[in-house]
């Protein structure tokens, strides 16, 4: 398994598109892949839009990315690199 | 986030007969502003459509849920439309819209309220029991009642 924390830095949060875009993301690898607002007991799969949207994560909040499959450390740099980069949001 | 408080009977369209997306957003538009949430129409509906360009709102599921912040909204609203017949959304997963949530927050909102009101929009359409039930409605009565009881 491979885990990394990343922190959401885009001003106006989690919201749809940021959603979409990891879900597009995900669904590329084969790895099951979970998103894990610290802090929290809360989960998400990242393949799934509606399942990350219910995280309702801000700008600010900081998040487990967890792969576990075949291509876990692709997939782990993969959106951890999405999210860092804000989405091409400000 | 209570988004029963949101949503007005102006503003629940049950069913909403649209040609396009445009159509069934303008329709969504005129009953935010007869619900008091927007009142200068053209403004919001530039940053609806702005929004659309980034990416759809069509989430998949046959659920589409346009939103807009900005001056020409005073305060948060939504809107809900059962389509009468699906319009295509170029929705992540290729499926032609038949049921559209609208998010109108003021540009002067503080913090994340489109986060809010989308969080508590998503933990209900998660619920593939509520998006069939929501699918079915056939009145404001039935749709408020359903957002209510789930």
């Amino acid at each position: 398994m491979q885990t990394r924390t990343v922190t959401i830095v885009n001003e106006a949060g989690f919201h749809i598109r940021p959603a979409q875009l990891v879900s597009e993301k995900a669904s590329a690898y084969e790895s099951t892949i979970l998103i894990k607002p610290e802090g929290t007991t809360n989960e998400a799969n990242a393949k799934s839009i509606l399942n990350l949207m219910t995280l309702g994560l801000a700008k600010g909040a900081v998040v487990h990315i967890e792969a576990e499959g075949s291509d876990e450390q692709e997939a782990v740099d993969a959106i951890s690199q999405l999210v860092e980069s804000g989405f091409g949001e400000a | 986030m209570n988004i029963l408080e949101l949503l007005q009977p102006q503003s629940i369209l049950i069913p909403l007969s649209g040609n396009d997306k445009v159509g069934v957003i303008s329709s969504l538009i005129d009953g935010l502003a007869a619900a008091g949430s927007v009142t200068d129409k053209e403004l919001y509906k530039n940053a609806v459509l702005t929004r659309e360009t980034t990416g759809s709102t069509g989430i998949g599921f046959g659920v589409a849920i346009p939103h807009g912040k900005s001056a020409g909204v005073t305060r948060p609203g939504l809107a809900f439309a059962k389509l009468a017949s699906p319009v295509d959304w170029d929705s992540l997963d290729g499926e032609p819209v038949k049921a559209v949530f609208m998010i109108a927050v003021p540009e002067s909102a503080a913090g994340n309220e489109h986060l809010q009101i989308l969080i508590a929009l998503s933990r209900k359409l998660i619920d593939s029991e509520f998006r069939d039930k929501l699918m079915a409605v056939s009145d404001s009565e039935a749709l408020t009642s359903l957002l209510a009881t789930i």
